[in-house]
């Protein structure tokens, strides 16, 4: 099943927008690109402490700040529990599974496309300027 | 137990407060009172002045407990890493106020907590559930605002320069350079004045709560001129001029 996320659609909710250059800039650096490039998708994160979460992936942030929903959480004695919302911070994440189906190139190129365009867009006089000649 | 008699609730910064929150730490019920989720740090009490803070750097994950088969009743789970309580509590507390910054070194007491992965649970269990969701969204808007300082990862660093863009340009032919120049491909050519006022920049920036796209661009020395870097400069700051080139000879 591809990916629920049609390219074009942002992502809607209070913390979900990628909201800041220094985002935006350090996750066009690094491989953080692909974890945001699963919003939506069920899947699995292995935490240091041994544990792990499986659920819907709602947002991931440039810092690998993870947030799940309708999640399975076993804790490192096997211990299952269900969490209606979960947060994992950043640091303690170990893995993060990419579901088999996931096109990794694909996610990341849509991804960065994604940035680019929310950086033109936002960019005064609307689209891209190449060929400025002066500044307002 | 030792719980801290000497702070004081949070009063700045405090993107939510709940009242009649039992606080409840590794299975133990510490008391009913105020959970205080603020800016700088996690922190409940009790209203006669016991209570305890936690540090966001040392929280590991938090979340919605819904399940009342896993615990009687719905609450706000908190997983700390390294140990709350006895002696460990009075130094990390003692740390927490005098360094924010530092929170994660809380196995200073000897104990190799967090290597040991050693954990403390804490579920807060307001009376009123529904607040439930207010509570874990404050949370995660104030755990985003501590990112990792010792994150091994340097890819996150801004100082990454991986991306160049004029390698790219010649790869990929110029239509696919993005108009929007990235700290990363300019800060090679930064002077050490141009990069203490990057720095004075990012920090003004991310007071602004507009968070209008007024930073200036910076650039390599070879790239062409006359590309914009997309994002208009304030005619009102006074040195934006110097920011259209990053030539040294500018300064």
């Amino acid at each position: 099943m591809e990916s629920q996320q049609e390219p074009e659609h942002l992502p809607s909710g209070p913390t979900e927008v990628v909201n800041s250059i220094r985002e935006r800039t350090i996750a066009e650096n690094s491989m953080v690109v692909l974890l945001q490039g699963l919003q939506g998708q069920v899947t699995t994160v292995d935490l240091k402490n041994e544990s792990t979460a499986r659920g819907r992936v709602v947002n991931v942030d440039a810092f690998m700040n993870i947030r799940l929903d309708n999640v399975l959480y076993r804790d490192r004695r096997g211990q299952l529990t269900q969490l209606q919302d979960l947060f994992i911070t950043g640091r303690n994440v170990r893995y993060v599974h990419i579901p088999d189906n996931v096109d990794i190139m694909k996610t990341i190129q849509s991804q960065l496309a994604r940035i680019h365009r929310v950086r033109n867009f936002a960019s005064h006089g609307g689209g891209r300027k190449e060929f400025a000649t002066k500044t307002k | 137990m030792v719980l801290l008699k000497n702070l004081r609730p949070p009063t700045e910064g405090v993107r939510h407060e709940q009242a009649e929150t039992t606080a409840v730490m590794d299975g133990q019920k510490v008391g009913c009172g105020t959970l205080y989720v603020a800016e700088t740090r996690l922190s409940w009490f009790d209203g006669s002045g016991m209570g305890f803070s936690l540090e966001y750097p040392t929280i590991g994950l938090h979340a919605i407990s819904r399940d009342v088969s896993a615990y009687p009743q719905e609450h706000l789970y908190v997983m700390v890493n390294g140990k709350l309580g006895g002696e460990n509590e009075a130094e990390m507390a003692e740390k927490g106020a005098d360094d924010e910054d530092d929170a994660s070194s809380n196995s200073s007491s000897g104990d190799d907590d967090d290597e040991e992965g050693a954990i403390t649970e804490i579920r807060f269990v307001p009376s009123d559930k529904a607040a439930l969701e207010t509570m874990f969204s404050a949370m995660c808007e104030c755990q985003a605002l501590h990112p990792d300082p010792e994150d091994d990862d340097s890819d996150n660093d801004f100082e990454g320069e991986e991306y160049d863009v004029e390698e790219a340009g010649e790869e990929h032919g110029h239509a696919d350079i993005p108009s929007f120049y990235t700290c990363d491909e300019g800060l090679s050519a930064l002077t050490q004045e141009g990069q203490a006022t990057l720095e004075r920049l990012e920090g003004m920036l991310a007071q602004s709560v507009a968070q209008q796209y007024h930073m200036a661009g910076v650039r390599t020395g070879e790239t062409n001129a006359e590309f914009e870097d997309g994002m208009e400069v304030d005619a009102a700051a006074m040195e934006a001029g110097q920011f259209e080139d990053a030539d040294v000879d500018h300064w």
